[in-house]
């Protein structure tokens, strides 16, 4: 169709002009307005919502969101078959063109405030919290995280979040391929948990971690 | 024609293609005719000095009526027929019958990913050597695939362009259809049902392959997940 492709280039290059002039060059104002893809389901304070299973994100370290988009966006999470809520993030994440990109939303979203939602989970705190004894040793004791090992704060994630990834780690819907060095130790933690009742005690215990 | 800018790659593309053609070049001719007609009557009819209006009587209302409007009315209404007997003959070879299938394929669509299920070297599905993969769909050109179509979440739809094949995917039912590759290549596939805000982020790629080259993805099915800035 060679008569209509200098219409459609015009078309697209005025497109382009329209978004440009609105999504600043860098920086963190520029991780904002991508920001606006994300709050379909993250909410626009970052606070998550769980009807559509999509996690809090407010304040988690901008290191572990950009390490979490660029595994999305690698197929190293959010690729696997039975992972319906991975499978929605990774498109999302592919929409972010650069890792520059990438980075200015996570820093965007650091910045965010971080706020912890209602209890969804019951379980027995004491048996969580003396299961939390293994969490403790990369996670921190407070559920603070730490990222020379990679490790993100708990501290802020919600019980339902907890429940569910443990379950999928567990699983092997996350964590299945062995490029992902950070998320095998994870799999082998959660492959140590009993059952969803051992988790939700792990999750009860977490939801009293204070901020 | 048609095939210039969109690959025929199945069996039924042509003939869904025939039937764009024969609803284009019907509806054209009386588009183009209708024009013609409405711009020549203000041409013809325009205010001249020395002419003015007058009421026709009944005898020229009947001659003008049958002329201008029983003729060309009974006429599209042949018109009507052929694109009926058209669309009809196609939709039967494409929805209503189906011809002996090679192999089965499950596709398993999501808010917004599609889940290809491969039967393996044994030709069936559900044994162990199945090859599940994401966005990513391969057949052997030549063979006859049975798929099945299903949807986790909303309604979506099943569009391969190249094949003129699209079949919505409800939540709730598993939806079967058949598709014949006849050429080899990567083809689009697309969700043609607006599923919330990826919906335009989900395509998925078609691997049409010979029998030597889709044997040997069977044997390394390689994967194309991995994202390049």
């Amino acid at each position: 169709m060679p008569s209509a492709r200098p219409i459609i280039l015009a078309a697209a290059l005025a497109c382009l002009a329209g978004c440009a002039a609105e999504l600043p060059a860098q920086g963190v104002a520029r991780g904002e307005v991508l920001f606006q893809n994300c709050t379909q389901c993250h909410g626009v304070d970052g606070g998550g919502s769980d009807l559509v299973a999509a996690p809090p994100i407010a304040g988690l370290p901008a290191w572990y969101v950009e390490v979490q988009l660029n595994n999305f966006q690698t197929g190293l999470r959010g690729a696997h078959a039975d992972d319906v809520e991975g499978l929605k993030m990774r498109p999302m994440a592919r929409t972010l063109k650069s890792a520059a990109d990438a980075k200015v939303v996570a820093e965007y979203v650091a910045g965010l405030p971080a706020k912890k939602g209602a209890a969804r989970v019951t379980g027995d705190v004491a048996k969580g919290q003396a299961a939390f004894a293994t969490c403790g040793a990369c996670h921190g004791t407070d559920g603070s995280g730490n990222e020379a090992l990679k490790a993100p704060p708990l501290k802020q994630i919600p019980d339902w979040y907890v429940v569910k990834q443990l379950g999928k780690f567990k699983s092997g819907v996350r964590a299945y391929d062995p490029k992902d060095a950070t998320g095998a130790t994870m799999k082998g933690i959660a492959s140590g948990i009993t059952d969803e009742a051992a988790m939700r005690d792990l999750a009860a215990y977490i939801h009293t971690l204070p901020l | 024609m048609l095939e210039h800018y969109m690959a025929q790659a199945s069996t039924y593309a042509s003939h869904v293609d025939g039937l764009v053609w024969l609803i284009l070049l019907i509806t054209g001719f009386w588009f183009i005719a209708a024009e013609v007609m409405f711009f020549w009557l203000l041409w013809r009819f325009r205010a001249q000095p020395g002419h003015a209006a007058r009421y026709i009587d009944d005898h020229e209302e009947h001659d003008i009526k049958y002329k201008w409007v029983e003729i060309p009315h009974r006429v599209i209404l042949a018109c009507d027929v052929a694109l009926i007997v058209g669309a009809i003959t196609v939709w039967t070879e494409v929805k209503l019958t189906r011809p002996p299938t090679d192999e089965t394929i499950r596709i398993t669509v999501q808010q917004w990913a599609w889940t290809f299920q491969h039967p393996g070297a044994d030709g069936q599905l559900d044994t162990e050597d199945d090859i599940v993969s994401i966005d990513e769909m391969h057949v052997q050109v030549g063979k006859t695939y049975l798929f099945e179509l299903a949807s986790k979440d909303v309604v979506h739809s099943f569009s391969v362009p190249a094949f003129r094949l699209k079949q919505d995917a409800i939540p709730g039912r598993v939806i079967t259809g058949w598709f014949s590759p006849t050429q080899t290549g990567d083809f689009d596939v697309q969700c043609a049902e607006i599923c919330g805000i990826g919906h335009g982020i989900m395509p998925a790629r078609l691997v049409v392959s010979t029998p030597e080259d889709h044997a040997a993805w069977l044997a390394n099915p390689t994967h194309y997940l991995a994202y390049q800035y």
